[in-house]
């Protein structure tokens, strides 16, 4: 319980862990910079083993270079070409082990951040409150948490790492160019500026493009999963030549963008300036020699150090691409983090044990201010311990209705009370815990059917679990697995039908056994023997508390105390089976047979 | 693809000789040999251009030391410029012509694949999931495509380290041999070190897939703790989770870490030998200094191809077994077959199957020497258990699969020998899971008849409940149905496949009922838009609803492949037979009565 304290940030939680470090997050770049810069001692080792590795890789050259002084001179100096040599293996071993330690600091700084983002953005997602939740796609959630966060660390490894190192080696001839005559630092300062200018200007244009062809790979990968699925259709419609039209459009709409990215990166200029900065280095250090400022060796090393330029122009081509992919994952998880949300855990709230009642007095809600309402005048009262079954047709705003009883949502205007308790007054804790939900998706987790069971209750004993198992008709079924109530469901274990993942949600609702029961029933029974059981079970769940559920079954609108029947977003009819005959034309159009 | 490649094969997957895959790309690339042989001529000259610069510098020195004419030094650094510029041209070109050969080379291929698998029948879609197809119509294509390109790059380095060992070896074979001697040691390194990477990263994979399914999972399951106020558990497990992947992570990259640092240090060691040997002969006067210089330079370019062969070896093959899995699919032969092209005149619908045989696999018989005749506009019911053959006997009439013995006639005309898809235009066929387009609802009603109006859809909707079911869409006809349809509920995806089916009016109807529970009052619905259905067409229906079956002319009970009982549902009711069976195994729960007596099961 410790856990469950609210925060004093300017975002309401409905969880939060406490001493947790707190990030910038204001704006991706100064969020991801304040994740970086809790590990400044591993960015320390990679600035310095960054910088050493130019160092010594351009120690090669110059060392080369005095080699050939020391051969060409008269007489030649055979202990200067040794020394050099067992430097340049030195060099070279040292610069190993330095460029490991470069390499090996950005990586733990990758995986951290990847860790860390991760643990953020799975806390800042447990704080939401369910109304983000049910508007958030799963799976665009688990995108976020999955890729675009492994997406930041391959920014640091390779991306920065990359850029970092690449750029020491442009800072290498510069000062190294000074040893041998002043003048000869103006081919790579030229070549620097320019390479800044044309590589700024390359990535600018390459960027939108970048993002169409992926777009046209997803449309073209869409579509063509949709007509494989669908093959049953297109055959049966004789649509198969048509489809073979339409597809080699989308194909054709990314063959052209692949071709655009590879006319714009054909055209990179920095090689070509890699090149003019070689010839022009080349005249340059010619001229110095033919005026006796530089000797032959210095030519040579000179050369050498121009050859480092390589390095920052070849890598520039993908190392940028990573960092900025990385900064746009950290906006699409920022935004996720910093996503509102408006219901917070109420501590001081209303904490009774609950009767059951529920009345809803003048409820309108809308999702968002742009779209229509949802729910308009909403108004009905029930009893402690009465069933209602709630019906309509899709999007008639049935769900919308029972989701804000728990305050999965709050109400835009009018009140929802339980208890005689508006529900914003209650403490959410005590509101939620004496309120069950079985959502019409029912998530099981790769455990054990007990596990499953007892997730509302931890502690609840084998006993218990068997019992509301029993009374939730699944304890037959669960028998029927060779591992009983230890048989692991989901991914790595056994597949459950529809109804199956039903009664063992039922299941659950017995252990905590709420005061109020909402189940969104939208399965199916195949053979009439699997109906008795489902209906046996849901009766069951029903007694003694105050039940709501939507549900497409005849039998149990027929015996339900109150029935609701929506039509787009407002109670087109209610009361007991036997009103609903007399007063409403399509509610006896369905039980007319 | 690499490490799982052996888990991708597939039935029609066969072993191609080099040979033969080699032809089977050359027929690909054939339409843009004049494109090559502007790409190859591009390659040369920029190997020849990169070969040369190291030269032409090379000379430069020996003639700094000979002071020689500054003419000839004004010429070797323009040639310098020159050639760098040249080689940027050619490498411009050369890019430019590359990817639009390839661009069409897969666009091709792509299209070719998508229409080999459009024209297969069910059965290869039955034998092959459809995700393993997408991915060698998009990512297979995409692999070979890149392979391709990296062919081209690494061509290049070796024309340019072939041109520069020329060089060497006519300068000093002996130093040369030195360079050469080094190559192989670096190649198996390379080579190891990748075999370790590869270990490495399968391992880590392997740990990946378990911690992020567990990561799934707690996120998945984010909803669940909040209802029941487990939060605090949930974090617990996901931090664990969420530290094992750290932890694994940080060992595979450590080893990624040191590939680098591992071959520089390598090169430190060829190069320093190569300064000390070098040096020595320049003073015995065997080669110049500019010769020395070469030489020193040339290692770098021998490095890189070496590097390259060992870590895109692999990719390579990868990408000429993604090669052999497209033209694996482009080649796999169909199985239903037609002997004639007959246009079809207007059918009535009238139906017979003469001792029909039928297997989807060999020897395990669905239907054997089936009997049956299907009067024109009459309505068949087939009711039976799970595997009874009814499915069977409407994909046979729907021609979605070939059959092995007897004969099959529509309105007299033996099936084989029908234009397949003028057949088909006269059918309208609703699975069992309804399935939608992306596009908007009057899309998707307008997909087997394109040229039907508006107003005329409009018109048909109208006659389902008043067009009711209409104004529950957001935006009418013009509503969005989404990926596969799933913006709209199963009941609402099953009257836009019925609409579809008025649309386009087809002689014969075929329905494989949904099982999905679906609201009342959008049941009531779709059960007005099949009743207009039944009253135009000759319908079979695999009848999953009590309604539907009540509604049909004729029920067929099968079993086995056979006709065990027929007639309407009182008379088979009366009879109290298999069809009485079946009602109270399937049909029971979703009459009305039952509705009275689920009082009971309260109790």
């Amino acid at each position: 319980m410790a856990l469950l304290t609210s925060v004093s940030s300017s975002n309401y939680a409905e969880f939060a862990v406490p001493d947790r470090y707190h990030a910038n997050r204001q704006g991706p770049k100064r969020w991801l910079f304040s994740h970086a810069m809790r590990y400044w001692h591993l960015w320390v080792l990679l600035i310095i083993g960054a910088f050493s590795n130019a160092l010594l890789a351009s120690a090669i050259p110059i060392l080369t270079g005095q080699a050939f002084n020391g051969i060409l001179a008269d007489p030649p100096m055979l202990n200067i070409l040794l020394r050099s040599a067992a430097l340049i293996l030195l060099s070279q071993l040292l610069r190993s082990g330095l460029q490991l330690m470069r390499n090996f600091s950005a990586e733990l700084i990758g995986q951290r951040l990847e860790r860390d983002i991760r643990d953020e953005l799975y806390v800042s997602l447990l704080g939401k409150d369910m109304s983000f939740h049910s508007l958030q796609p799963v799976g665009d959630t688990m995108a976020r948490a999955t890729n675009d966060v492994r997406e930041i660390n391959f920014m640091m490894n390779p991306g920065v790492n990359l850029v970092i190192g690449s750029l020491n080696f442009m800072f290498m001839p510069l000062i190294m160019a000074l040893r041998y005559h002043p003048s000869l630092i103006l081919t790579p300062a030229l070549y620097s500026l320019f390479y800044v200018l044309a590589l700024s200007q390359y990535l600018h244009e390459l960027d939108p493009i970048t993002t169409k062809v992926r777009e046209t790979f997803g449309h073209m990968n869409t579509r063509l999963a949709e007509v494989l699925d669908g093959i049953e259709t297109v055959k049966g419609a004789a649509q198969e030549e048509q489809e073979v039209r339409r597809f080699e459009k989308v194909a054709r709409a990314y063959r052209n963008a692949f071709v655009h990215q590879g006319d714009v990166e054909a055209r990179f200029l920095p090689l070509l300036l890699l090149a003019l900065a070689n010839a022009a280095g080349f005249l340059h250090a010619v001229i110095l020699f033919r005026r006796g400022l530089i000797n032959v060796g210095d030519v040579v090393a000179y050369m050498g150090l121009l050859q480092l330029l390589g390095f920052p122009t070849f890598v520039s081509l993908f190392a940028y691409a990573r960092v900025s992919s990385g900064v746009s994952a950290g906006r699409r998880i920022l935004e996720l983090i910093n996503a509102e949300t408006h219901i917070d855990q109420n501590a001081q709230g209303y904490v009774g044990a609950m009767r059951g009642e529920v009345a809803f007095r003048d409820v309108s809600f809308a999702y968002h201010e742009d779209v229509g309402p949802a729910l308009e005048d909403i108004r009905f009262h029930v009893q402690p311990g009465q069933r209602v079954a709630i019906v309509g047709q899709t999007g008639a705003g049935k769900t919308t209705l029972v989701k804000l009883i728990n305050r999965t949502y709050d109400a835009t205007s009018g009140q929802v009370l339980v208890d005689g308790v508006d529900v914003r007054d209650w403490n959410i804790e005590a509101l939620r815990r004496q309120i069950s939900i079985i959502e019409q998706d029912i998530f099981l987790f790769s455990r054990t059917i007990a596990e499953n069971i007892a997730f509302g209750k931890p502690d609840a004993s084998m006993e218990e679990i068997i019992a509301a198992a029993k009374a939730a008709q699944a304890h037959e079924f669960i028998m029927s697995f060779k591992d009983g109530y230890e048989t692991v469901i989901g991914e790595r274990g056994v597949t459950l039908s529809g109804g199956q993942r039903q009664r063992l949600a039922l299941a659950r609702a017995f252990l905590t056994d709420p005061a109020i029961l909402i189940l969104d029933d939208s399965t199916s029974a195949i053979d009439s023997a699997t109906e008795d059981k489902i209906q046996r079970a849901i009766f069951a769940a029903s007694k003694g508390r105050t039940t709501f559920i939507i549900t497409h079954r005849l039998s149990q609108i027929r015996w339900a105390d109150v029935i609701i029947v929506m039509r787009k977003g407002r109670i087109a009819a209610i009361g007991d089976h036997e009103t609903l005959l007399r007063t409403s034309e399509s509610y006896r159009r369905i039980f007319a047979g | 693809m690499g490490f799982f490649a052996n888990l991708d094969l597939e039935g029609y997957d066969r072993q191609y000789s080099d040979r033969e895959l080699i032809q089977g790309i050359g027929a690909y690339f054939k339409p843009h040999a004049r494109r090559i042989a502007l790409i190859t001529l591009g390659l040369i000259i920029i190997a020849g251009s990169n070969a040369t610069l190291p030269v032409l510098v090379g000379r430069g020195i020996d003639m700094l030391q000979a002071q020689d004419d500054p003419v000839l030094l004004a010429i070797l650094t323009s040639a310098v410029f020159l050639f760098g510029v040249l080689a940027w041209v050619a490498n411009w070109v050369r890019r430019r012509m590359t990817v639009r050969t390839i661009g069409d080379v897969v666009l091709t291929l792509r299209t070719d694949a998508f229409r080999a698998s459009v024209n297969h029948d069910l059965s290869f879609f039955d034998k092959y999931a459809s995700g393993r197809i997408v991915s060698r119509i998009t990512a297979d294509t995409k692999d070979f495509g890149e392979v391709v390109t990296l062919v081209t790059e690494v061509t290049a380095q070796f024309i340019q380290a072939g041109i520069l060992a020329a060089f060497l070896i006519k300068i000093e074979w002996r130093l040369a041999l030195g360079v050469f001697l080094f190559l192989p040691i670096l190649f198996l390194a390379a080579s190891s070190l990748r075999r370790l990477m590869r270990t490495y990263t399968r391992l880590g994979m392997r740990a990946m897939a378990v911690v992020n399914a567990k990561i799934k999972e707690s996120v998945g399951g984010i909803v669940v703790a909040k209802n029941y106020r487990q939060e605090a558990a949930i974090y617990r497990e996901f931090e664990e989770a969420n530290e094992a992947s750290y932890q694994v992570n940080v060992r595979r990259g450590f080893v990624l870490s040191a590939v680098f640092p591992m071959l520089n240090g390598l090169g430190g060691l060829a190069t320093a030998g190569l300064v000390y040997a070098g040096g020595l002969t320049v003073v015995q006067g065997i080669v110049t200094a500019g010769a020395w210089y070469l030489f020193l330079t040339s290692l770098d370019r021998f490095f890189f191809p070496v590097l390259n062969l060992a870590a895109f070896s692999a990719q390579i093959q990868a990408g000429l077994s993604a090669a052999e899995r497209i033209f694996a699919l482009i080649e796999a032969e169909p199985n239903v077959f037609q002997i004639d092209h007959i246009q079809p005149p207007p059918l009535s619908g009238d139906i017979r199957f003469e001792d029909v045989s039928f297997a989807y696999v060999e020897g395990e018989k669905v239907l054997d020497r089936f009997n049956l005749h299907i009067r024109p506009g009459e309505t068949i019911a087939l009711v039976g258990h799970t595997g009874a053959g009814k499915s069977s006997i409407a994909r046979l009439i729907a021609r979605f699969y070939e059959f092995q013995e007897g004969r099959l006639l529509v309105d007299g005309y033996d099936i084989r020998t029908f234009d397949l898809a003028a057949y088909r235009r006269q059918l309208g066929i609703v699975s069992q899971t309804p399935f939608l387009f992306s596009g908007t609802v009057a899309e998707n009603i307008r997909y087997a008849n394109p040229d039907i109006s508006d107003d005329a859809i409009l018109a048909l909707a109208q006659r389902i409940g008043d067009g009711e079911w209409l104004e529950t869409l957001p935006e009418g006809l013009q509503t969005q149905v989404g990926e596969r349809g799933n913006r709209l509920s199963m009941g609402q995806r099953q009257l836009v496949a019925l609409m579809r089916v008025l649309a386009h009016n087809p002689a014969i109807f075929i329905l494989d009922e949904a099982t999905a529970s679906i609201d009342p009052f959008t049941e009531w619905q779709i059960q007005q838009a099949l009743n207009l259905i039944l009253a135009r067409s000759t319908s079979i229906l695999i009848a999953h609803r009590l309604s539907t079956v009540k509604a049909a002319d004729r029920i067929l009970v099968i079993d086995h492949g056979t006709i065990i009982e027929e007639g309407s549902h009182d008379a088979l009711m009366a009879l109290d037979g298999h069809y009485a069976t079946l009602y109270n195994t399937y049909f029971r729960h979703q009459s009305l009565d039952y509705v009275e007596y689920a009082r009971e099961l309260a109790e």
